[in-house]
């Protein structure tokens, strides 16, 4: 008998360390995926101000952001925009609906998420290439030419530009309307913010939040807050770079909304020169080359980011009403036929609604409106603002 | 024999959900032997096996094999151990040789070397070394087992656990395995066969244990299990009263008459008259017969002390007419269904 | 490539992954090499080696074999870049083994969760078909803007990014992320392999 309790607690313990044994075993599996998760956790939690940037006020941050003059350099930006237009069927992939031109090939580029590599030494040389999966469309700017190549149908378009360009930015505006859809995407974030600290006005609350972190530098985050209830944006973050004053994000957030609608900002960022190589450009063999004539200044698209606009542009002459963050753009003449046609677009007549006087293309930040003769009317306003414009327009 | 015991397990217990399929087993397997492990189909034979060699963890109960706890020992242990898991099982696509050199080169303990001449000579020993080049998937079940065999045998081996050896040979091919084992046991390899062929187990083991439901029922050397089982005196006699007291004085418990019982053995050469001689006259039958008394003579091991010859000695001194006597053992058959239970199916 | 990508490669790799261990299982092959010993973790990480060199050698095979017949087809000649740049054919071999050792990560992490699936089971064709079906619920995923969050998870979601490697400049930060995204899953699901088939109980 009592052999046999020594045998049953003995058998007691070894069940003990086998079950102790079976868990130990199991160990790992449950390590991992916390020690990923907690690497995430860790890696998302906002860079600690270890360096904290010297306090500045909202104008002294002003000022260092539009002081800035950094031209040499390289870097990554990722730009998304949840603009509530409708989803493109594989939004990003090489697919014919984004063909060059056509209405998909400009919401392509405003939804969804896009990474770009920007290069830029100097005036003279830019690159920017916006990488799609498994496709690339690049503008390159060496001395005075310009190029343009989409990988997708390999086509090539060359551009020599007028002496008296300065800006490099200014090369990307050159981009003819047939090829617009690589424009919206270019913009750096630097170019973005600037349109946006132009509309600093009186109407206009201005702070600065706390530091941010971006590609890796500490940054003022500039904070713009429309004083208006007549646009459509309610807040506008702008990370300036506290060395150097770049604008390095730009981030849009809608009235109502409570995350960034549209994004805008450098995932990685080097401020040395970048290699000489990547500003030739040769077209490949095999592609069409296009020989485009020099722009005209006038043709100029007031606004490349806004593909009203670009329309206005290319139909009539442009009306600019309203101020500041209430601005609105419109073609002062128009037609039915054009109208018509334009709505033909199958993604364009899916995403505008018919209201009183038009259709209207409405996003989260930006409205469009068609009128019934043809006119165009856009701007980062309330539905009504342009129909008033339109009407006033008459 | 002495030295120890090459299997041994405690309270080896595998429970799969509610059901306890191998419950509370202690097998003590002594070296040299080549121990039996019988059971019907299904009662926990080859899950025991599957926890001896470390496949299946066990519920709980320890299991020592060769004297190192398994699985814990389980790199040292298995390298001597050779073994055939519920039928053989390859690559259909490789030839015979081929599978035993993927499975020999399997384990990190096996000489590269070597390996060449040793799959011969397992090949050799199981006598497959002309069908050697041959793929598997062309192979008879009864080449595949012994293929199983060779593999058991790719190294010297310690022990060897062979589940069913002979399952799927013929004739010629279970006398070949009962002759391997009894050479490889020569050899002091100690030989653990499962089996449900009750012929088998006689004709190979020293030992044997049998399993029932899960349980060990008995255990031990062959002769002793033989032994085990009652042996019982079956007596006839018209005087059974005074039988039944001198049976009880001799401490035999009480000797229950089982005429019915009795009846089919001690009438069954007059049943068979009966048909062919139907005028045998009644009397005749009515003096043979008598009441049938049965007493257990002793059980188990030891307590033997009545001997059948001091009980009838006592018997005719009190003066009891016997018409019949007879000592009966149980066969190691009766024994293992009385053990098991119905359904044991011995025939197969 | 394009449709080799999505489509067969997980298709190949969730076939030889599904069968590592339910195909031995699925034979009865896997006691005896357990018995052999040839020890449980072993075994896992040799099949799980084996794994990976499938998924080393299928990728970097359809490259090669494409090319060749690219060769024999037309003129070997300068290659084009996504980027509009031109290289010789020696860098455009390079390019094709750099797209190669691309696929062959990205599939490690898949290799991965079909080695754990095939742990579970002893239906081999039920490992590989649930591997390939993984593999198609996580492209789908990534494909839903509703689970955007979800997305850089998803061990699918840098596969079509190979063509970073044929950007002029080469692109390396997909590369990376990939590789890191591609090890979490390996160190994920293997873990979950070695905890399944360490405990498991072999009956077949």
């Amino acid at each position: 008998m009592g052999s046999n309790r020594l045998d049953s607690s003995a058998r007691f313990q070894r069940n003990s360390t086998q079950g102790r044994r079976a868990w130990l075993r199991w160990l790992p599996a449950v390590a991992a995926p916390v020690a990923i998760a907690s690497g995430a956790l860790i890696g998302s939690l906002p860079a600690g101000a270890s360096n904290p940037l010297p306090a500045k006020s909202p104008a002294e941050v002003l000022e260092l952001a539009a002081g800035h003059h950094v031209q040499t350099f390289s870097g990554t930006v990722e730009r998304s925009a949840e603009l509530g237009l409708p989803e493109l069927p594989a939004t990003g992939k090489p697919s014919a609906a984004a063909s060059p031109g056509s209405v998909a090939s400009v919401i392509e580029l405003l939804s969804g998420k896009h990474t770009a590599r920007l290069y830029v030494d100097g005036k003279d040389n830019a690159r920017v290439q916006v990488m799609d999966q498994l496709a690339e469309r690049d503008v390159v700017r060496h001395g005075s030419d310009v190029w343009f190549y989409s990988s997708k149908d390999n086509t090539a378009a060359h551009l020599t530009l007028p002496a008296h360009t300065e800006d490099p930015a200014d090369a990307k505006d050159h981009a003819p309307s047939n090829d617009t859809q690589t424009t919206p995407g270019l913009h750096t974030p630097a170019e973005l913010a600037q349109q946006f600290l132009t509309k600093v006005g009186p109407s206009t609350a201005v702070s600065v939040g706390p530091d941010v972190s971006v590609a890796g530098r500490a940054a003022y985050n500039l904070l713009i807050e429309p004083r208006t209830d007549a646009t459509l944006v309610s807040k506008v973050a702008i990370a300036v770079d506290g060395e150097n004053g770049m604008p390095l994000s730009v981030q849009v957030t809608a009235r109502g909304a409570d995350k960034p609608a549209f994004t805008s900002e450098f995932t990685s960022l080097s401020l040395d020169a970048p290699d000489p190589s990547v500003f030739t450009f040769t077209p490949p063999p095999g592609g069409t080359v296009k020989e485009l004539p020099v722009p005209d200044r006038s043709h100029e698209p007031a606004d490349a980011h806004d593909p009203g606009a670009k329309h206005a542009q290319a139909k009539g002459n442009v009306a600019v009403t309203g101020t500041g963050w209430e601005t609105v753009v419109g073609t002062e003449h128009g037609s039915a036929a054009a109208a018509e046609q334009m709505l033909q677009d199958p993604l364009l007549s899916q995403a505008a609604v018919a209201v009183p006087g038009g259709r209207l293309l409405s996003t989260a930040l930006l409205n469009v409106l068609i009128t019934d003769d043809g006119r165009i009317f856009a701007g980062m306003v309330p539905p009504e603002r342009l129909q008033a414009a339109a009407a006033t327009a008459r | 024999m002495t030295a120890g015991l090459a299997i041994e397990t405690r309270g080896l217990s595998k429970h799969f959900g509610q059901q306890a399929a191998v419950d509370h087993v202690d097998l003590a397997v002594p070296h040299g032997t080549v121990f039996g492990f019988l059971g019907p189909n299904g009662s926990g034979k080859t899950t025991t096996i599957r926890m001896l060699l470390g496949l299946a963890a066990a519920s709980a109960g320890t299991v020592n094999l060769l004297g190192r706890e398994m699985p814990d020992k389980l790199h040292e242990v298995l390298p001597r151990v050779g073994a055939l898991v519920e039928g053989p099982a390859f690559y259909p696509f490789l030839s015979g040789a081929a599978n035993l050199h993927r499975l020999d080169s399997a384990s990190p303990h096996t000489v590269p070397a070597t390996r060449k001449a040793r799959v011969q000579q397992a090949l050799e020993r199981v006598g497959l070394e002309h069908a050697a080049g041959k793929r598997v998937h062309a192979y008879s079940l009864g080449m595949k087992q012994r293929l199983g065999i060779a593999n058991a045998l790719l190294s010297p081996r310690d022990l060897l656990v062979l589940d069913e050896p002979t399952n799927g040979l013929d004739p010629q091919g279970t006398r070949e395995v009962r002759n391997l084992v009894r050479s490889l046991a020569h050899q002091g390899t100690t030989v653990f066969v499962s089996s449900h062929l009750l012929a088998e187990v006689d004709q190979m083991c020293t030992h044997a244990a049998v399993m029932s439901a899960g349980k060990l029922v008995a255990q031990g050397p062959l002769a002793e299990l033989r032994q085990a089982g009652s042996t019982r005196l079956r007596l006839v006699t018209p005087d059974a009263g005074a039988a039944r007291q001198v049976l009880a004085g001799l401490g035999l418990a009480p000797a229950p008459g089982e005429p019915d019982a009795a009846q089919p053995q001690a009438a069954q050469p007059e049943r068979i008259d009966v048909p062919g001689r139907p005028a045998v006259p009644e009397p005749q039958r009515a003096r043979l017969d008598g009441e049938t008394i049965v007493a257990t003579l002793g059980t188990g091991s030891g307590q033997r002390a009545v001997l059948p010859e001091d009980v009838v000695a006592q018997l005719v001194q009190a003066g009891v007419r016997v018409r019949g006597f007879a000592v009966e053992r149980e066969s190691l058959e009766d024994r293992f269904v009385a053990l098991t239970g119905e359904g044991f199916d011995v025939a197969q | 490539m394009l449709v080799s990508v999505p489509l067969f490669m997980p298709l190949a790799v969730g076939v030889v992954a599904g069968d590592t261990i339910a195909g031995e299982a699925n034979l009865g092959t896997l006691r005896y090499l357990l018995v052999a010993p040839a020890g449980r973790v072993r075994l896992l990480l040799v099949k799980y080696a084996g794994a990976l060199a499938f998924c080393i050698v299928a990728p970097l095979t359809v490259g090669l074999a494409g090319a060749a017949i690219g060769a024999v087809l037309f003129p070997v000649g300068p290659v084009t870049l996504l980027s509009g740049g031109v290289v010789q054919p020696a860098e455009a071999a390079l390019r094709i083994v750099l797209i190669a050792a691309y696929l062959a990560v990205s599939l490690a992490g898949l290799s991965a969760i079909g080695l754990f699936l095939s742990t579970l089971t002893v239906v081999p064709v039920g490992a590989m078909a649930a591997t390939v079906v993984v593999s198609v619920v996580s492209q789908v995923a990534d494909q839903l803007p509703q689970l955007e969050w979800l997305h850089p998870w998803l061990f699918s979601h840098y596969w079509l990014g190979f063509g970073d490697m044929l950007r002029q400049p080469l692109v390396w930060d997909s590369f990376a992320s990939n590789a890191l995204l591609q090890a979490g899953y390996v160190a994920v699901f293997g873990a979950l392999a070695y905890g399944r088939f360490v405990t498991k109980d072999i009956l077949s």
